[in-house]
């Protein structure tokens, strides 16, 4: 009997979590698996589908367009990721002191994360607009240049607005998530220190630091895959220019896509999609969430 | 770090107050004007008021159907026996990890052959899906805090658990579900790539679409206008996301940060 009922429960089991998984496998794992076969034919508007195999691939590799993005991606996230980590981190320090004014500041840090980055892409388009912007106006308030600088039409310009953005946008997140972190580390310890005559810098290194290393792991994981995939920030703000300079590899696909080559815009994906699964497989290993959960 | 946070939705807001964009120029100065929020709300060939509003319906309906698909799997996944639970969940965190490029054209294709371009279900289904993953993480959280005595005493009392989870696990995890919901609205409300494939007019296309295409209509960027959709855009995300404070960290951090 008791057999029979736990077979009854696993049965409830599954049928509860079934329409969770139905949508998943409708929606998200089939479209990528549709994206993986599209990606080993000739599949261009107007033009009849043929299995090339890896065709695609092939092409990829001799394209100067799709290495540039490549390129573009990689760097993008190498320089946005460890700024978003930093500055999330200071901005965590400052919320985590005691302060009347800490639930204001905490919301102040929330509103760039709630900000659509469509609208944040328009924001910064404006700021580094040319002849008007808000970054020229203090570059030359400031005197750091000689005349405006040429943010969107340069291809170094463009590629620093838009680590502007995204670390605008993305730090503040990081910043709740470290202050999460910071909150639980027990006060105890740090009174501890105190009494031992540790320095500020001291338990910042030897308690702060350490104590905040998953939380450290996880961001600097989840920033990366979400850095590595951006879209709608490039779209708006540079749309890839000047000269294809900033170009992403979701960008890439996606005006594959919108010019009518299937094939070839799924390829771009793939590789996007491949990259991105080996480091959230490398993010599930080292968060360990299965601890939680037991 | 306020300067940085707010500086650039300060500038956002007096640009679309401004009577020209230039306002910070030699000589120009700042002089106040409703007239881009008016042009943005009545100019009918912006369709501003109907982007409005499929964003609304569409996240709105998202979210309910995402958080009610995710809460029965969170309590599958903490309650019931589930050969191979921590599997579904991995594949579940793994999922929420594909670009959403890599899915975007299979989507395209199966809408247009479903006929379902333009209509609130062509953005519905994939924010749907793609949501699942972030409720059903933050559920599985908040339920997993939930006594087990709670639902063994509902048991007791007689009840199955689909009625266990309705009656008692719900309304005391109220607070999980409330932002569970608040961030699968907020995700959707913001999705960009999904909208300008999915949708070619304002029967579907929500904001962010319009306003990543709004220069399209004029020679010129008319900046005043952009600002004032931009602002206008970000008053009900930045709204709920103050007046639930509380709610989107907690949900933001849980699953990130062991306590």
């Amino acid at each position: 009997m008791d057999e029979d009922r736990s077979f009854r429960n696993m049965f409830r089991g599954y049928s509860f979590i079934s329409p969770l998984i139905a949508f998943i496998l409708a929606f998200v794992f089939v479209p990528v698996v549709g994206t993986c076969i599209d990606s080993l034919y000739r599949d261009v508007t107007f033009l009849p589908r043929a299995f090339i195999g890896l065709g695609n691939y092939l092409s990829l590799a001799s394209d100067p367009g799709f290495r540039q993005s490549l390129r573009f991606t990689v760097l993008f996230v190498l320089a946005s990721v460890p700024l978003e980590l930093v500055l999330g981190l200071a901005f965590a320090l400052l919320l985590h002191r005691p302060s009347p004014w800490r639930g204001a500041l905490r919301a102040c840090v929330l509103i760039p994360w709630a900000v659509p980055a469509a609208v944040a892409g328009k924001v910064f388009e404006l700021i580094c607009n040319f002849q008007y912007g808000a970054a020229n106006y203090f570059v030359q308030l400031l005197g750091l240049a000689d005349g405006p600088v040429n943010w969107l039409g340069s291809a170094g310009g463009a590629f620093f607005a838009l680590v502007a953005g995204d670390v605008w946008k993305t730090a503040p997140f990081v910043a709740i998530l470290f202050l999460a972190g910071l909150s639980a580390i027990p006060e105890d310890l740090y009174r501890q220190a105190a009494v031992d005559r540790a320095g500020p810098l001291q338990r910042f290194a030897r308690i702060t630091l350490p104590l905040l290393r998953p939380v450290i792991v996880v961001s600097l994981l989840f920033r990366t895959i979400d850095a590595l995939r951006v879209f709608d920030l490039v779209f708006v703000l540079t749309g890839g220019g000047p000269g294809g300079s900033t170009t992403s590899l979701s960008l890439y696909g996606y005006d594959a896509f919108t010019s009518g080559d299937f094939g070839y815009g799924s390829a771009v994906s793939v590789v996007l999609f491949l990259i991105a699964f080996a480091l959230s497989v490398a993010y599930v290993r080292i968060g360990r969430f299965g601890r939680e959960l037991s | 770090m306020t300067v940085f946070c707010l500086g650039p939705i300060v500038y956002m807001v007096l640009t679309a107050m401004s009577r020209r964009a230039d306002f910070l120029g030699p000589g120009v100065g700042f002089v106040f004007t409703a007239a881009h929020f008016l042009e943005v709300l009545r100019t009918e060939s912006l369709h501003f008021p109907e982007y409005f509003r499929n964003s609304l319906v569409v996240s709105g309906i998202s979210a309910a159907l995402s958080v009610s698909m995710a809460a029965p799997a969170a309590y599958a996944v903490t309650r019931l026996a589930i050969p191979g639970r921590v599997a579904v969940l991995f594949a579940v965190l793994a999922v929420s990890m594909f670009p959403q490029v890599s899915m975007v054209s299979y989507l395209f294709k199966l809408m247009s052959a479903m006929g379902w371009i333009n209509t609130y279900a062509t953005l519905v289904l994939p924010y749907t899906a793609w949501t699942l993953p972030l409720s059903l993480w933050i559920l599985t959280s908040y339920f997993s805090r939930v006594p087990r005595d709670i639902d063994r005493a509902a048991f007791i009392d007689g009840c199955g658990p689909l009625e266990a989870l309705r009656k008692v696990i719900v309304p005391v995890a109220a607070p999980g579900i409330l932002s569970t919901a608040l961030l699968a609205f907020i995700f959707a409300f913001n999705e960009l790539l999904f909208a300008l494939m999915l949708t070619t007019d304002h029967r579907a296309r929500t904001i962010p679409a319009g306003i990543a295409l709004f220069e399209g209509l004029h020679g010129e960027i008319p900046w005043g206008s952009v600002m004032a959709a931009a602002t206008l855009t970000v008053v009900p995300v930045v709204a709920l996301t103050l007046a639930f404070q509380r709610r989107v960290v907690q949900g933001l951090t849980r699953g990130a940060v062991k306590e």
